[in-house]
C-alpha cells in the first residue's frame, strides 16, 4: 500500500464515526470538519512516526499540515526523504 | 526495558533526598496552615537546579535527559513533605518544556535562563470559568492588532498564577476554526498593561502553592510574544500535556512511595490487642495495595518517560500513568489516615495534609474521568 493509502486506511477506521465511513478523499478537510482534534492528532502522530519511522520535527506541529489526507502524505514524505 | 537509576542519576536522587529533608520539611505543618508560597524555599531549590534539570546548557539549563529528570521529581516527591511546593516547581519546567518545544531557538535562548535559574515565575493559563476539562472551549481572544495580539479573557485556577512574572496564555485566535487550528499559545509578562493576577484562591490542600485568576482586559502584546506559531496553541498543548502528566507523576509517585513507608512503620509500631496492628489483615492488605501500586506505577510512569525521552508520543502512557498513580495515591491517604485511626485524623501527625494534597492530583492536569475518556478513545472506543 503506498504511503497515502496506509494514512487514509488509520484515519478511516480509528478517525471516522460508522456514519461517515465513506471513502475519504485526498483533498478533504480533516481539520476544518473536525475529524481531526487534539487527542486525534496525537494519535495520528503517533501512527505516522511508527509505521513509516520518521520523527516529525516540533516545527512541523501545525494544523496546516494536518489539513487533508494530501498535506500529512507530503509531510510524511519530506520526513522520508530526510 | 530497564528501569534502574544509573549511578549518576542514583548519586543526584540522594542529594534531592537530603536536601528536601534538611531544607523543605521543617515548618511544613505551620506554612500549610498559613497558606503562603514559599519564596525563601523557591529560592533554595533554584540554587539546587531544580528548574534548570532538562534545559539545554546554552539555554541556562544543565542538560539532563528527561527520565534524569523525571527520576528527580520522583526523588523530591519521596523526600519533600511539601506537595505545593513541588506541583510550583513542576509547573516552572513545564512552562519551559513548552517554551523548548514550540520550537522558536530565539524565544528559548531569551526565555530559559530566567526560568531554568528561577529568577521569574512561571505560570500556564488554559482552564477559564466556563471550561476546565473541555479546554478548548475557552473564550479567552486574540485579535491582531498593529502587528501584535489583543487579549481579552479570564482564566482561573492557575497554579502560581498570584505570584506569577511571566504566563502562557492560551487564547483563540481563529474563532472560524475547529479545535484544532483556533488556538495559540502567547507569553505575558507581569506588569503588561491590560494584564493582572488575582489573589491567591483559598484552597483544600497543596496550600503553599499559590493559584488563582490570571486577568486579560484589552491586553496588547507584541508578534513575537506569539509562543510557537498561530493556530498551533492545541497540538503544543496536546504535545506538552504528555510530558507535564509524567513529571507531575513522578512526585506523585514518590509521595505514594513515603506513604507506604509510614504505613509500614506505623503498623509495626502501633500495638492493640497486644500485638501490631499490621498483623491484622485488614491493616496489612491495604498496605499490600499500596507496595502493589507503588511497583505497578513505577512501571507506568518509567514507560511513559522513557518514550518521552525517545521523543516519541505518549498520550495512551501518561494518561495512563496520570490516572493510576494518582488514584492510588488518594486513595493511599485515605488508607494511611485510617490506618493510624484518630491520630491520622490530626494536622500534628501530617497524614491529612498528604490526603488533601492528594485529592487536586486526580483534578488537575486533565481530571480521572478525562483520562479514562482519553484512554477508552485510543482504545477505539
Ligand atoms: C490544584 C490545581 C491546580 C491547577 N492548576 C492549573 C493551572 O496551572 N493551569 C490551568 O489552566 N488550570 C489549572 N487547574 C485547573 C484544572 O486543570 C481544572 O480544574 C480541571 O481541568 C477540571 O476542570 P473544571 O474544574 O472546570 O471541571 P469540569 O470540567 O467542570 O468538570 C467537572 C466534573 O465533570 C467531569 N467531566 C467533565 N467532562 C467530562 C466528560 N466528558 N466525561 C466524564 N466526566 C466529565 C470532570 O471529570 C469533573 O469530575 C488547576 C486545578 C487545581 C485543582
Amino acid at each position: 500500500m503506498n504511503t497515502c493509502n496506509t494514512i487514509r486506511d488509520f484515519i478511516t477506521h480509528e478517525m471516522l464515526h460508522d456514519s461517515l465511513k465513506t471513502p475519504l478523499g485526498d483533498d478533504d478537510q480533516l481539520v476544518d470538519s473536525g475529524i481531526i482534534d487534539s487527542l486525534g492528532v496525537m494519535n495520528l502522530l503517533s501512527f505516522l512516526e511508527e509505521k513509516f519511522s520518521i520523527q516529525i520535527p516540533d516545527d512541523d506541529l501545525i494544523p496546516e499540515n494536518f489539513a487533508s489526507l494530501s498535506t500529512i502524505t507530503a509531510l510524511v514524505e519530506r520526513q522520508m526523504a530526510r | 526495558m530497564n528501569f534502574a537509576f544509573t549511578e549518576e542519576q542514583q548519586k543526584i536522587r540522594n542529594t534531592i533526598i537530603d536536601f528536601a529533608r534538611q531544607e523543605l520539611n521543617p515548618g511544613i505543618i505551620e506554612r500549610d496552615r498559613a497558606g503562603v508560597f514559599p519564596r525563601d524555599l523557591w529560592v533554595k531549590c533554584a540554587e539546587m537546579r531544580l528548574m534548570a534539570l532538562p534545559f539545554p546548557e546554552a539555554h541556562g539549563g544543565d542538560g539532563f535527559d528527561f527520565v534524569t529528570t523525571v527520576a528527580v521529581f520522583h526523588a523530591l516527591g519521596y523526600a519533600c513533605k511539601d506537595s505545593g511546593l513541588i506541583l510550583s516547581l513542576a509547573t516552572q519546567v513545564i512552562c519551559g518544556l513548552t517554551i523548548q518545544l514550540s520550537g522558536n531557538q530565539e524565544q528559548a535562548a531569551c526565555l530559559l535562563p530566567d526560568l531554568a535559574s528561577g529568577t521569574l515565575i512561571y505560570a500556564q493559563g488554559i482552564t477559564e470559568p466556563d471550561s476546565g476539562s473541555d479546554t478548548f472551549a475557552m473564550r479567552t481572544t486574540a485579535t491582531k492588532k498593529d502587528g501584535g495580539y489583543i487579549l481579552n479573557g479570564t482564566k482561573t485556577m492557575i497554579s502560581n498564577g498570584p505570584v506569577t512574572d511571566r504566563a502562557l496564555i492560551y487564547a483563540v485566535t481563529n474563532p472560524t476554526k475547529k479545535t484544532l487550528a483556533r488556538i495559540s499559545c502567547f507569553l505575558v509578562p507581569k506588569g503588561n498593561p491590560g494584564f493582572s493576577a488575582g489573589n491567591p484562591m483559598e484552597k483544600m490542600g497543596l496550600r503553599t502553592m499559590t493559584n488563582g485568576e490570571l486577568v486579560c482586559t484589552d491586553c496588547y502584546v507584541p508578534g513575537p510574544s506569539l509562543v510557537g506559531r498561530e493556530g498551533q496553541g492545541v497540538i503544543l498543548f496536546s504535545e506538552v500535556v504528555e510530558w507535564e502528566r509524567v513529571l507531575i507523576c513522578a512526585g506523585l509517585l514518590g509521595g505514594l512511595e513515603r506513604v507506604l513507608e509510614d504505613c509500614i512503620r506505623y503498623a509495626k509500631e502501633r500495638k492493640a490487642f497486644g500485638q501490631s496492628i499490621g498483623t491484622f489483615q485488614a491493616i496489612s492488605h491495604k498496605i499490600a495495595t499500596m507496595r502493589m501500586n507503588v511497583e505497578l506505577g513505577r512501571l507506568a510512569l518509567y514507560s511513559a518517560a522513557i518514550l518521552k525521552n525517545k521523543r516519541k508520543r505518549a498520550a495512551l502512557e501518561s494518561s495512563v500513568a496520570k490516572f493510576f498513580i494518582s488514584e492510588s495515591l488518594k486513595q493511599a491517604c485515605l488508607d494511611a489516615v485510617q490506618i493510624r485511626g484518630g491520630y491520622g485524623y490530626m494536622s500534628e501527625f501530617e497524614v491529612e495534609r498528604d490526603l488533601r494534597d492528594s485529592i487536586a492530583a486526580t483534578i488537575y492536569s486533565g481530571t480521572s474521568e478525562m483520562q479514562a475518556n482519553t484512554i477508552a478513545r485510543l482504545a477505539g472506543l
